[in-house]
């Protein structure tokens, strides 16, 4: 091997080497013995990075070689019966491994619904409870000002431009976290609400531009909004953006959605390096996009600007369109499984393309 | 067959016997090939554990019974020096191996029940049982 001489031992055969050794000498009688180290050999592999097809080709390649020899009993169901044996012991660690990666999705997808949970309270205890503490405080404040001159008087109304500031304030930044128009309007008036709220707040020029108005299912609608959020949150504080645009088209099966900024820009290597901190909003929306099949793509440079490129599969947000921009959406609860787009495909897809099952 | 079989564990060749001896039972009791092997991979598992972490144990299997299923239950036992914080333990990343989703955490997700106890000096018992399916 090549990091024998590194490690002052006696020089180890090849991975494929020893497989096919201990593969041999099972077959010539099969134990419990073989198959432990077939098992070991699994597990130093998937240690040693080695994928799972990888595997899959050694142990095939291994195994025509031992039957095309003369003098092999040739391929009668006892032998391939080991030879099953042996492979599933080889890879049984990855299934420990592919069980763990499971239990991570699905743990990834519950934080995330937590998560959004969590947020619907936050929103509304910013709405009304903090909403009306404020009106509390107006009627107090109405109560003193008739018992007080009327120079105090006319300095406590110059207070109301004030109080309805912080009212729509508290408005916006509760209909920012949860905004109610994401449920009854759909995924792109909200982007767009909320890309107006960004936009004024910092007082720079967002546009918004699509090509696709279709109401997607909730799951889809509300990662799509988090991840453009994410990517303003990003691009208004750490990229000192003068402008951002957002795109979202549709293109083979799937969405693609682009946010720009021509903002400082950074080194893509770098928030990829371990313990960087940097790229933890970038990381979140790599999460939320895990869970949908969807992928990232970060162009940037310093002094380039940034361009967050993403792409979702078309399987996950077939939905009962109602593709009518601006209208709202009325009806049932879309529901979350996915199905076919061209099995319920009604009269105004012309523009979509039914879906295949490719997974981006 | 309701008898306790206990495999001493202390060297390699004792994780091969353990193993053996799981499978057998699996075996009688009508277990899958596929769910056989899995038994044997959480007793190598736990095997290997014992040697690593406190060099001497005891693997032991039984036939188990609820009003409707048969099982397998596997107690990997030692006088080692215990671990300090079993539910760290559990999680992946604990060690190098749990880091790949082997280890502890791997044998969790292989069967269908899992207990760990452990006392700093003391020793570890981690008890696993799997239903037939």
């Amino acid at each position: 091997m090549k990091t024998a001489h590194k490690a002052q031992i006696l020089p180890e055969l090849a991975l494929e080497d020893r497989y096919f050794s201990v593969l041999e000498e099972h077959l010539q009688g099969a134990s419990e013995s073989t198959l432990r180290r077939a098992y070991d050999l699994g597990r130093k592999a998937l240690s040693d990075g080695r994928s799972l097809l990888e595997m899959a080709t050694l142990h095939h390649i291994a195994l025509v070689r031992i039957l095309a020899r003369p003098d092999s009993s040739s391929a009668e169901p006892k032998t391939l019966e080991a030879a099953y044996q042996f492979f599933a012991e080889c890879i049984s660690p990855y299934e420990m491994t592919h069980r763990g990666f499971n239990e991570a999705i699905a743990a990834l997808r519950h934080l995330n619904e937590a998560l959004e949970q969590e947020i619907r309270r936050i929103a509304s205890a910013v709405h009304d409870e903090a909403g009306q503490l404020l009106v509390a405080l107006h009627l107090a404040l109405a109560d003193i000002s008739r018992d007080v001159t009327e120079p105090v008087r006319e300095r406590l109304r110059g207070l109301n431009p004030i109080f309805a500031q912080i009212e729509d304030q508290l408005r916006r930044l509760s209909h920012e976290l949860r905004p109610t128009i994401l449920d009854d309007l759909g995924w792109i008036p909200a982007i767009r609400f909320l890309a107006d709220g960004v936009s004024r707040r910092y007082s720079i020029p967002i546009r918004v531009e699509t090509s696709v108005e279709d109401r997607l299912p909730s799951i889809t609608e509300t990662a799509l909004y988090r991840i453009v959020q994410e990517a303003l949150t990003n691009a208004t504080k750490h990229a000192k953006a003068s402008s951002i645009t957002i795109r979202f088209s549709q293109r083979d099966n799937g969405l693609i959605c682009s946010i720009r900024d021509d903002g400082v820009g950074f080194d893509v290597r770098s928030i990829r390096a371990p313990g960087s901190e940097s790229g933890l909003g970038l990381v979140g929306i790599q999460e939320r996009l895990n869970a949908l099949g969807g992928t990232l793509q970060i162009l940037s440079a310093p002094g380039q600007g940034t361009e967050l490129l993403i792409r979702l599969p078309m399987e996950t947000q077939n939905a009962n369109s109602s593709s009518t921009s601006g209208q709202p959406y009325v009806g049932m609860p879309k529901p979350e499984v996915p199905s076919r787009a061209g099995r319920n495909a009604g009269g105004r897809r012309s523009q979509r393309r039914p879906t295949g099952d490719r997974a981006d | 067959m309701a008898d306790e079989i206990r495999v001493a564990i202390a060297s390699d060749q004792d994780i091969v016997l353990a193993r053996q001896r799981g499978r057998t039972l699996a075996f009688e009791l009508g277990f899958s090939s596929s769910d056989s092997t899995l038994v044997a991979t959480a007793i190598s598992e736990l095997a290997r554990n014992i040697l690593t972490y406190a060099r001497t144990g005891e693997i032991a299997l039984k036939a188990i019974q609820s009003t409707n299923r048969q099982g397998i239950m596997v107690v990997a036992s030692d006088e080692g020096p215990g671990i300090a914080d079993v539910r760290q333990a559990v999680k992946d990343g604990f060690s190098t191996s749990g880091s790949l989703g082997l280890g502890l955490p791997g044998v969790r997700r292989l069967m269908d029940e899992f207990m760990i106890e452990s006392e700093l000096g003391h020793g570890t018992r981690v008890t696993v049982r799997k239903w037939k399916q």
